[in-house]
């Protein structure tokens, strides 16, 4: 992919928000895949009591990462909102091949373990200069098929994104309203600026970089610190003959998408009951992107509780039903075609119109989109669904019953 | 006399430890004496308590059998203290002997004192029944303002700059290292109903508490993940504790000997300095070690001890004079729907309205905090399992649902009173000894009026936050009793006048110019917030004044 050394239109800033956009949202989906792959307990064997303390140190480590990431697709969203385009949420469906972005690295789904460990590393390396020898060292694919590794970098990214923030002339580029700047007070995204000009976009980016890659005094803190200690804990673990196996057998890259026209080189979960909770998943998550999509564009001024509320709802879907739902999966057969192996989420963007401008009829489109989701919670929860699972449909139910109470554009 | 070490730091708390890493990072060659040790490990630790059946003081996770028969403390042995039976009044506040200190089972809070609490004598000292031993500190609020905003960013604290810009004309100069935790969901259910109401003439408001608890990556340990358990210990290491600077300490060059009971300190024949330490292996091995300054961190009860039984820095007596600590007192009601306790800290948001203002002529000030541990304890769910079984014979989804329904609603709040200092309660020798033959401490204490006074109208302030909650079920409150609250303090005051304390303003004792003491025992008064930021800051510029004493001595290493 070509890019111009330094941005100076609109367009091409509006352009690398949206790849900027379509990179936070899928690395943060590899980081949840992972986190959901960790075992909980130790009935799912494995690991013991002491053992368990270290995963789920892990699981807090990957999990924070993966929500910060979340603020970077809103912080990304507010700077393009802030120059007059609409927040772009859409992304190949995975994996994603090494050639389609200039990270040179996969875009995958792969349960919690080395491989998927030295991706993230992949993703968050700084963009000043090659790794040194320790980290090459624990880089090593040792008998993996991964080609050779090449660095890219998301820094680079931001960093162009910054040149098209100083470049173009501020009063020309913000033509957005800043009553259309999400904040603290309108969603719960600790640490969110709001962007109304070239300091606050330039803060939001040097935001993103610092989380992902930390800066050149203090690497230890960065995203890229807490993938590289968590490499090495996970190293330093695996001694010779131990039983130690913190992640749960899950396939890699699992869609409900059956037909073999199918573009992405995803695998098909083969189990009926987990297709049919992973499509649910899906679903769940593509009107959570499109709600969040519409609170980032639509202008609060005069109707701040409304949006409140819409975006509140979005935000709980997270940890209320997709968290639980996406565990469940991985306690649940992938199918004959996999011995062994449980299924997960695909994260597979469902075909869909944005929501409307007009806040009745988004709100009326979500409702309905709501019935139709718990409806189909409630019958799956008949069935023989792990705990989580169950638990993630349950939630659903909930939050569809209390939508009219809490939504009110 | 042959120097071994440059200085000797007894203790590898939170004070200690950042002496010794300061002194070391300027070039001493500095030894930190622990009585206890760094075992069981963290992951340890969190791995036995996750199976212990049931959570409280007798599974509490630090029990090491060695260090506890060594080296005991109140946290291991309820009979360590030496002090009257009830009904006398108890110290009812403990501590750990342990590599890191008491900062492993602490909450985290760091909410800095007010201008006001360094100056009770001067601004509020007129009062008819002011507590006669409440002074003035040597230093202000502002001397310590600098060293407060590095021991932030030592400890690594969350906050919120828009809410904490000025409290009671109390100014911040430099930003939060990390922004602050997010409030629990009942904090802001909470603060909707009762910000801005009025009680007694202060204004309810409802702000993020300041904490060493990680809101991002910070100093190479993860974001807080809400596991609810700061107490006893965080299972992650999100939260602050005194092993940081222990282990920084290290880098930086200084050696740690653990499990070495530092039995007396010994001043010298020809003059009043004091160089030698003695110390007990827990093999049982007499030792000593000498060196050009001498750092006592043991809290505010063991260094008073070890100054006893060493018969020094007291020409004032007030060695082990004006203990104090925070009466806490909790109070537990139910409200109308779910606020889902147990999601996040066991605190986030707290009330500082009450702390300052003329009521201090006559009563003690305090905090409130808004906690996210229901009624845990009240020994909840325990006792509602017992009742949804037992007396109404549910099971299954049935006791599910009727055991959500009752835990989710129930709350806590809690406050933490100002204790004046009084002369008479003090920490002194008992008869009775440890395993090492070194006595145990022995304790006299009784709140002063000014305090039940200021716990009183703190009880009624709960009240009558329950009462605009609209909260039923509230369970009695007897504001004649109170819980410690963790916070041992005084001991070894601070104060210009060596007739009348025991240190200078740089935490040099009076009597003897390279003794040294550090932590919340040189506090001459306290306040109503939570020490340890303060006593970290007070730390860290006595580290500082102990370099420019040693001099040509040292060479700067420079911060690796």
């Amino acid at each position: 992919m070509n890019r111009p050394p330094t941005i100076n239109t609109r367009s091409d800033l509006l352009k690398l928000l949206c790849e900027a956009a379509e990179l936070e949202h899928g690395i943060a989906c590899s980081y949840l895949y992972a986190g959901f792959s960790l075992k909980r307990d130790i009935v799912e064997c494995g690991m013991n009591w002491v053992e368990q303390q270290m995963v789920r140190g892990w699981a807090n480590r990957i999990y924070s990462i993966a929500s910060q990431e979340m603020l970077h697709l809103a912080l990304v969203w507010n700077m393009t909102t802030a120059i007059g385009g609409t927040p772009y949420y859409l992304r190949p469906n995975f994996p994603q091949s090494s050639k389609y972005y200039p990270i040179h690295v996969p875009i995958e789904l792969q349960p919690f373990g080395p491989r998927s460990l030295r991706r993230f590393i992949l993703y968050e390396h700084p963009e000043d200069g090659a790794p040194d020898r320790n980290l090459q060292s624990l880089l090593k694919f040792g008998g993996d098929d991964e080609a050779e590794i090449v660095f890219g970098s998301v820094g680079e990214l931001y960093r162009l994104v910054e040149s098209g923030f100083r470049d173009i002339e501020p009063k020309k580029l913000f033509i957005g309203s800043p009553t259309q700047q999400m904040n603290l007070d309108l969603i719960h995204f600790p640490d969110i600026v709001s962007v109304t000009g070239r300091e606050s976009a330039i803060r939001a980016i040097e935001k993103i970089t610092e989380q992902g890659e930390g800066t050149a005094r203090d690497r230890k803190d960065s995203h890229f610190g807490a993938f590289v200690t968590t490499l090495t804990e996970w190293n330093e673990s695996k001694g010779p003959g131990s039983g130690f196996s913190p992640a749960r057998p899950a396939i890699d890259n699992p869609t409900v998408f059956q037909e073999p026209g199918y573009g992405a080189k995803a695998n098909p979960i083969d189990d009926p009951l987990a297709s049919q909770v992973a499509a649910l998943f899906d679903s769940v998550y593509s009107l959570m992107l499109r709600m969040l999509a519409w609170g980032f564009q639509f202008d609060a001024a005069g109707r701040e509780d409304g949006l409140r509320g819409f975006c509140a709802v979005a935000i709980d879907l997270m940890p209320r039903v997709l968290l639980p739902m996406g565990e469940g999966l991985m306690l649940m057969p992938a199918g004959p075609k996999y011995p062994g192996k449980t299924a997960g989420p695909g994260f597979g963007l469902t075909r869909h119109v944005q929501l409307p401008a007009c806040p009745t009829n988004a709100s009326l489109l979500c409702r309905e989109r709501f019935q139709e989701l718990a409806g189909i919670a409630k019958r799956l929860a008949k069935n023989e669904l792990s705990n989580p699972a169950r638990a993630g449909c349950q939630h659903l139910e909930e939050i569809a019953a209390g939508f009219d109470t809490r939504v009110k554009l | 006399m042959k120097l071994d070490f440059d200085v000797v730091v007894v203790g590898a708390g939170v004070a200690g430890a950042m002496v010794a890493e300061r002194l070391s990072l300027a070039g001493a060659r500095v030894l930190i004496l622990e009585a206890g040790s760094r075992n069981p490990s963290r992951t340890q630790m969190v791995g036995s308590y996750a199976i212990a059946p049931i959570k409280g003081l007798l599974h509490n996770p630090y029990l090491n059998a060695e260090s506890d028969a060594k080296a005991p403390s109140p946290d291991s042995s309820r009979s360590y203290y030496d002090q009257p039976p009830a009904p006398h009044t108890q110290y009812e506040s403990t501590y750990e002997r342990r590599t890191g200190g008491s900062t492993w089972h602490w909450l985290g809070h760091t909410p800095r004192m007010l201008v006001s609490d360094f100056l009770m004598k001067t601004r509020y000292g007129d009062g008819p029944n002011f507590p006669p031993a409440m002074v003035d500190w040597p230093i202000r609020y502002d001397d310590l303002e600098p060293w407060y905003c590095e021991a932030e960013t030592e400890m690594g604290v969350s906050g919120s700059d828009e809410e904490w810009k000025e409290v009671f004309g109390t100014k911040r100069s430099k930003p939060f290292p990390m922004s602050m935790i997010w409030p629990s969901y009942s904090d802001n259910w909470i603060a909707a109903r009762i910000n801005g109401k009025k009680f007694d003439g202060a204004e309810y408001l409802v702000r993020s508490t300041p904490a060493a608890r990680n809101s991002t990556f910070y100093d190479g340990r993860p974001p807080c993940a809400g596991n609810s358990i700061c107490v006893p210990l965080c299972p992650i290491g999100a939260k602050y504790d005194g092993s940081v600077h222990v282990g920084k300490a290290l880098q930086a060059g200084a050696v740690l000997w653990e499990q070495c009971v530092v039995s007396k300190l010994e001043k010298d024949a020809d003059d009043d300095s004091v160089h030698t330490v003695q110390f007990i292996t827990y093999g049982g091995e007499h030792r000593s070690v000498a060196a050009a300054i001498v750092v006592v961190a043991a809290h505010a009860i063991e260094t008073p001890k070890l100054l006893l039984m060493s018969g020094l820095a007291n020409s004032s007596d007030q060695v082990g004079r004006n203990l104090m600590d925070h009466l806490s007192k909790s109070a537990f009601g139910v409200v109308g729907e779910s606020l889902f306790p147990f999601r996040g800290p066991p605190s986030t948001s707290g009330i500082e309205s009450f702390r300052d203002g003329e009521f201090r002529k006559e009563r003690a000030g305090f905090r409130v905090s808004l906690d996210n541990d229901g009624w845990s304890r009240l020994n909840s769910p325990y006792a509602e399992i017992l009742d949804l079984v037992g007396n109404q014979k549910l099971i299954g989804a049935e006791l599910q649902s009727a055991l959500f329904e009752r835990v989710s609603r129930q709350v806590r709040l809690s406050c933490s009173v100002e204790v004046a200092p009084v002369s008479s309660n003090r920490v002194e020798l008992s008869t009775a000894t440890d395993a090492l033959g070194l006595p145990h401490p022995k304790i006299t204490f009784t709140p002063p009026e000014y305090s039940y006074k200021g716990l009183a109208h703190a009880v009624k302030t709960l009240a009558d936050m329950f009462r605009l909650m609209d909260a039923t079920n509230i369970q009695p409150i007897d504001p004649k009793t109170y819980d410690g609250a963790g916070h041992i303090m005084g001991t070894c005051r601070m104060g210009e006048n060596p007739k009348s304390s025991v240190v200078d303003s740089d935490g040099r004792t009076h009597d003897h110019g390279n003794l040294f003491i550090v932590g919340s025992s040189v506090f001459p008064t306290v306040g109503s917030p939570n020490p340890t930021l303060t006593l970290a800051a007070l730390a860290l510029r006595t580290a500082q004044r102990i370099s420019v004493q040693l001099g040509a001595r040292t060479k700067p290493r420079g911060k690796s």
